[in-house]
């Protein structure tokens, strides 16, 4: 298998790209990647191209209608998905190598032949409706935190758009978009697997039949200051309080500091690792919560997985701290925990052996995140974005070169203890919102004894000031949330 | 891989014989103390993945206000020893560059960590360390309590969770998966004070005969033999088998409901007493069959459900291999309250007409397919490998009864199928919970 890597080879064309990784596998993974996504979504039009990808990879095409493919794909165990993002739209396929005859010809069909069916939009957008009415505002407190955050700092729309706006496409409307932006100028087609000689160019000759088009990518301008940190308390029935919390960064994958805030994040906040220092501190110690992490990459889903999916790849990043949903008495120590944590990191920065320590399990678990054919495919598709080299070598070479200095340079360069905007998910948002401005001390009380620095730290933690005022802290009912 | 390969050929044409679906070869070695380690040498380069299947889950809370505790005990495993207290732990891991976690579930709980080959023999040292000398004081019990009751907070804005556990409290009277593996909130806000009976769970259950470790990757068997043999070989043996309450038959059928504070599209459950995994499993096999036939994707009530009326935007579900008889349970998600009813009776009316009508012969062969290829294409790197596995381990403590299985639904006729519903899918076994938003409730 080592081989494959050598035999790698990304054969630019003028405009669309197409990337190799051919192997002994005879499991056969395709992706093709846009670079257009919901920025590129008209105002008002919000959610029309991940629309436009469900459209493609979950409805018919001109000659078969969708329940013919479920019924084509069925024995062969094959299928098809669709991920829409910001800057980037995937369809991504898996099919074996007995199988795929029969299964590229139907999803070179779906992708350039769509069938544009009423009913396929009607059961299309109804799970789109569905996934921010019911799954995001009502079931998870912590997705519907982060993604409130990402639309407070960034000005933009959840990837999926708005209930208004979802309500009003139109067939129309997806065709334009799909005329306009799913392009080859936009296109990068990656295929693993043992696939036969010359299907690589096959493919690429088909989807030549898409328009030249013109690059999508739309200006990314920087996000707007914060100049002083702001609360938004989403109201909504629920048993605990979730927070998200965090600010744009300059810094994405293509920017230098990028290993040395990575190194910073791995230590601080990995996720979903019981091993990073907010996880220690606030759930390991004081048992606040389930768990505790950050991010200086979109994650979307992280409730539901380790690690990241691949074509997620985003010029303007934030960085985020997640503080998984908390008991509603502990929610004010909490987020001055938290606060004092984030402040612990940009003042004192990781130590000699924190940074060794984060650097040696970087250098190799990074190997971990293209453990499959898909991800690597992926990985090397967001690596021609950002214009670095293969990830995992990339950040292997680079941390390899840092020193505790660079990272703790980095951490005071970009991230910051003040100048926050901080999301809230609770019933009692009146309650949290008082509580807040009172700036009142939350003294904590355990259900077991603790160390004498740990209550020492305490006491400092729980009459930390906020100095918010009115203005600052807001509260707004969850059926406002993407509507 | 080459075999993968051959084998799924042969899997392509229908009419083929049965052949084994696990692709691996394995080594399968039981240790003196009542240990099983399964070796698979993969070729995916570099990596190793180490699973710890214990064969006790939430099957074995056999005392009033003990539910929850196997998975709470779960998380007591990160808490650590004298040799590793969690903070050095952590450092043998992080310097594997290893993903570790663990999951609890009916009849098992793993332990799986995904590393750098170089850390392999450091982690079976590790592992072997804490799951014979665990030591914990009571305070980092307690608080551990709370970050149990922390996941009980983050999976409760979630209706489905709510209705599983209507759903088995309703259909389960004496046996154990009368609740879940979370357990009920109230044993878990008394779990901080459980200390005593913590140790006790630990010394019954957490013992070699209970134990199997799956190691995948780019490993050499004897190395990996002889590795576990010095780590985990002075482990005692003793383990105690836990008395788990014969469920009664079921007479009548059963029916719950979950008014639901916030809004929320109504969802439904329907579960049909089945027997345990290996009890038969020719007929558990049959189930699988009849599950994809009935509700998958391709299924004629998926079509009719989800792609043509478009009343449910869910609908899942089957057979789940269990220890002890549990049930076969369609979910479904409805789009609108008032089409709740004409979704539970075609649900009810597919089911039966297993019962009268035999399934086409084309379409039997389908799901064949279906199921091989799935298999195969999930099998795309090493964690993979051992994650599939891990159920089956925990049931029967070998890959071969994947193989096994997957004969099993080879010979399987449309006849089988027909005696299989008329034994199950009797109203008497069945057990229908709905969940739906009730606007004035508080």
């Amino acid at each position: 298998m080592r081989a494959l890597v050598l035999l790698f080879s990304a054969l630019a064309l003028q405009a669309m790209e197409v990337v190799t990784l051919p192997g002994q596998s005879p499991i056969i993974n395709f992706r093709f990647v846009f670079r257009c996504g919901s920025l590129n979504d008209l105002k008002g039009k919000e959610g029309t191209a991940a629309l436009t990808a469900a459209m493609l990879a979950r409805g018919g095409s001109q000659s078969m209608p969708y329940s013919d493919i479920i019924e084509k794909f069925f024995p062969m165990a094959a299928s098809v998905g669709d991920q829409t993002d910001q800057e980037m739209l995937t369809i991504s396929g898996v099919t074996h190598v007995d199988n795929l005859e029969a299964y590229y010809s139907t999803l070179r069909d779906m992708l350039l032949k769509p069938g544009w069916r009423p009913e396929d939009l009607k059961r299309l957008r109804d799970d789109q409706l569905t996934s921010l009415r019911v799954s995001l505002r009502q079931q998870n407190d912590e997705e519907l935190g982060k993604e409130v955050l990402y639309n407070i700092l960034l000005g933009t729309a959840h990837p999926n758009g708005t209930v208004s706006s979802l309500e009003k496409l139109t067939l129309a409307d997806l065709q334009a978009f799909y005329k306009q932006h799913l392009t080859q100028a936009n296109l990068t087609i990656a295929l693993a697997g043992k696939y036969p000689e010359g299907f690589a160019e096959r493919v690429k000759k088909d989807f030549s039949q898409l328009p030249a088009g013109k690059p999508s990518a739309v200006k990314r301008p920087a996000p707007k200051a914060i100049p002083q940190t702001r609360v938004t308390i989403v109201k909504k029935q629920t048993r605990a309080v979730a927070f998200s919390l965090g600010f744009p960064i300059p810094v994405n994958r293509s920017h230098p500091d990028f290993p040395a805030l990575l190194v910073a994040n791995t230590w601080f906040g990995p996720h979903r690792s019981s091993g990073g220092n907010l996880y220690q501190r606030m759930r390991e110690i004081r048992g606040l919560n389930y768990g505790d992490y950050s991010y200086i990459e979109y994650f979307p889903r992280g409730m539901f997985q380790f690690e990241p999916d691949p074509n997620l790849a985003r010029r303007q990043q934030i960085f985020q701290m997640w503080i998984r949903p908390v008991e509603p008495q502990t929610a004010h120590f909490t987020l001055r925990l938290a606060l004092h944590e984030l402040e612990r990191l940009v003042e004192k920065g990781l130590t000699e052996s924190d940074f060794e320590d984060t650097r040696s399990f970087l250098s190799r678990g990074v190997n971990l995140l293209l453990k499959t054919k898909a991800n690597e495919l992926g990985y090397r598709i967001d690596s021609q974005f950002y214009g670095i080299g293969e990830y995992p070598e990339y950040i292997k070479n680079a941390v390899a070169k840092l020193t505790v200095e660079d990272v703790n340079k980095a951490v005071k360069k970009h991230l910051r203890k003040d100048r926050l905007e901080i999301v809230a998910v609770a019933e009692d948002a009146e309650g949290l919102q008082k509580a807040l401005l009172s700036d009142a001390p939350s003294p904590m009380t355990y259900n077991s004894p603790k160390l004498a620095d740990i209550l020492e730290e305490d006491k400092l933690v729980s009459t930390r000031k906020l100095g918010l005022k009115p203005a600052q802290v807001r509260i707004v009912p969850v059926d406002r949330i993407f509507q | 891989m080459r075999t993968l390969l051959t084998l799924l050929l042969a899997a392509g044409a229908y009419a083929a014989p049965p052949s084994k679906i696990f692709p691996y070869g394995y080594d399968q070695h039981d240790f003196p103390n009542g240990l099983r380690l399964i070796t698979i040498p993969t070729d995916f380069p570099n990596i190793v993945s180490f699973y710890t299947v214990v064969s006790v889950g939430s099957r074995h809370e056999v005392e009033p206000g003990k539910s929850g505790f196997a998975h709470f005990f779960e998380h007591i495993m990160f808490r650590g020893t004298k040799r590793f207290p969690p903070q050095k732990w952590e450092a043998v891991m992080k310097a594997a560059g290893a993903a570790t976690n663990a999951y609890t579930s009916d009849d098992l709980t793993v332990y799986h960590a995904t590393f750098d080959k170089e850390g392999l023999e450091s982690i079976i040292d590790l592992e072997a360390d804490r799951f014979q000398n665990l030591e914990y004081s009571e305070n980092a019990f307690r608080t551990e309590a709370l970050a149990v009751n922390g996941e009980y907070n983050k999976n409760s804005s979630e209706p489905a969770n709510q209705l599983v556990e209507k759903l088995r409290d309703t259909a389960f009277d004496r046996h154990t998966y009368k609740h879940t593996t979370m357990g009920f909130l109230a044993d878990i806000k008394d779990m901080p004070n459980q200390y005593e009976y913590s140790k006790q769970f630990f010394n019954r259950f957490y013992r070699p005969e209970n134990v199997t470790l799956v190691i995948v990757g780019d490993v050499d068997q004897k190395q990996v033999r002889s590795m576990v043999e010095k780590y985990w070989g002075p482990w005692k043996k003793g383990a105690v088998k836990p008395q788990i309450p014969v469920e009664p038959p079921q007479t009548v059928e059963r029916k719950a409901h979950v008014d639901w504070p916030t809004p929320t599209l109504p969802w439904m459950m329907i579960g049909y007493k089945v027997p345990a995994f290996t009890e038969n499993m020719r007929d558990s096999a049959a189930l699988d069959l009849i599950a994809s036939l009935a509700i998958g994707q391709n299924s004629p009530l998926y079509k009719q459900l989800v792609i043509e009326e478009q009343k449910n935007d869910v609908l899942s579900g089957g057979y789940q291999n269990h220890a002890d008889p549990y049930l076969f349970i369609v979910y479904s998600r409805v789009k609108k309250d008032a089409d709740m009813p004409a979704v539970q009776d075609a649900i009810i009316s597919t089911l039966n007409g297993f019962k009268d009508t035999l399934v086409d012969s084309k379409r039997l062969e389908a799901v064949k397919s279906n199921l091989r290829y799935s298999f195969a294409l999930g099998l795309d790197n090493s964690e993979a490998i051992a994650a599939n596995l891990a159920g089956f381990i925990a049931l029967t403590r070998t890959p071969e009864t994947l193989n096994q299985v997957y004969d099993l639904y080879a010979s399987l006729t449309p006849e089988d199928l027909r005696d299989v519903a008329r034994k199950y899918f009797v109203a008497s076994g069945r057990t229908v919970a709905t969940l739906a938003h009730k606007k004035e409730a508080k």
